[in-house]
């Protein structure tokens, strides 16, 4: 009797949670149309999955070299000493981001903060370059893995106290979890969703202001 | 551009084709193809991107993304799962990624008073536990609340939901009985002493 309340009250809530209109499927239709084939009479969908990775490639090249120009910038007027002029690829951010002033390494949960965040940015920036090559391999995944990890415990340590930070380490968490999917077979539609993610939630930038901060104290 | 309706579709397809030939003719640039396979997805698409958002604009705006991305990365589809699976994966994903997003505005600006309009028959239940339990999946955790609306609300299998979600199937089931649990906790005080399992 007590399960069947329940199931009773389930039941009706499949007709009455949320119930969902009848869809406009002409006019889904025609923005889906206009998005995926405008301006072109045939266009293969592959053809256009190409030219929009392209151009997020490109976005993500852009993105790469704020963060490390960020990065070393910073890292040249606080670290009071010469930082090798290294090539520009992602892991020097993550060897320069967690050099701070001595005061900020008075919070420990600033050290761990700075360092976490450099690793990720080095990861997320290495990110398309890996995928394009077909290289997000168990290395890299396990890397993501261990970075999530961290989210987490960061997300229940007082780094999370300030709501920019907990914002940017909550859409961190669901970037990486998405990233330690990757593992194994996966299909573009992963990677295109794991960089709508990072497009929308604005994660680079944020990451780099982040990054700027820390160093700053 | 001419755009492809339904009744377009019904003139120039004569014939039942199989998804795979549909697949195959979508990739080689039919729209009318692609305006089939949508026709027989897209409902469901709708459907579960409402159930998770509770919102039309959203839902129908979730749906298109997920048409788009999955026209544009129809090649990459193995066929190792049914189309409709890697559809409804695509339209979770799209909709764990953007509500994020959403609920950050909404927990800032929409009484939540606002969110459950139901203008439904009552069919004899309590419109107090009604609400109180729509309000209850609400608050679930996300993993929680998307597998009791695809398996209670939608009527997804436990096997649909472990390839939609990409999770074993036991943690599927240990997922919905763990949310049934919190649901009968929610409940427990306007039915005392009846929803404990």
């Amino acid at each position: 009797m007590k399960e069947d309340r329940f199931e009773a009250l389930m039941r009706d809530a499949a007709r009455t949670y949320r119930k969902p209109p009848e869809p406009d499927l002409d006019g889904m239709w025609s923005e889906i149309e206009r998005e995926t084939w405008a301006g072109v009479a045939t266009t293969q969908p592959a053809r256009i999955a190409a030219r929009r990775f392209t151009t997020r490639a490109s976005g993500w090249l852009a993105a790469a070299t704020l963060v490390i120009g960020i990065g070393l910038g910073r890292a040249s007027t606080t670290m009071h000493r010469n930082v090798p002029a290294a090539p520009q690829t992602a892991a020097s951010v993550a060897s320069v981001a967690p050099v701070r002033s001595d005061t900020a390494f008075d919070a420990p949960y600033n050290v761990e903060t700075s360092q976490y965040l450099g690793q990720t940015a080095a990861l997320l920036i290495a990110l398309p370059a890996e995928a394009r090559s077909g290289n997000a391999d168990e290395k890299f995944v396990g890397r993501a893995a261990e970075l999530l990890t961290r989210t987490r415990l960061l997300l229940d340590s007082p780094a999370a106290n300030d709501t920019h930070m907990r914002a940017l380490l909550e859409d961190l968490e669901l970037v990486l979890a998405q990233v330690v999917r990757l593992q194994g077979e996966h299909d573009r539609t992963d990677l295109d969703l794991i960089n709508r993610a990072l497009e929308q939630r604005d994660v680079i930038p944020r990451l780099r202001t982040a990054v700027a901060d820390i160093s700053a104290n | 551009m001419q755009q492809v309706t339904r009744p377009a579709v019904a003139l120039q397809t004569d014939h039942r084709v199989s998804e795979p030939e549909l697949i195959a003719r979508v990739l080689s640039g039919d729209r009318i193809a692609a305006r089939e396979l949508y026709d027989a997805h897209s409902p469901r698409v709708f459907r579960l991107a409402f159930r998770l958002t509770g919102d039309a604009d959203l839902a129908r705006e979730f749906t298109q993304d997920t048409f788009v991305r999955a026209f544009s990365q129809l090649s990459r589809f193995r066929g190792d799962s049914a189309l409709s699976t890697w559809l409804h994966r695509v339209t979770v994903t799209v909709v764990a990624n953007a509500m994020r997003k959403v609920r950050r505005f909404r927990e800032r600006e929409t009484p939540l008073e606002d969110v459950h309009p139901f203008n439904g028959s009552d069919a004899g239940v309590d419109p107090v536990l009604r609400d109180r339990l729509h309000r209850a999946i609400d608050a679930l955790p996300e993993i929680y609340r998307t597998t009791v609306i695809m398996h209670d609300i939608e009527g997804y299998t436990h096997t649909e939901i472990a390839q939609v979600l990409g999770v074993a199937e036991g943690t599927c089931k240990s997922r919905l009985s763990q949310a049934r649990a919190q649901l009968r906790a929610a409940l427990s005080d306007l039915a005392p002493g009846e929803l404990e399992s």
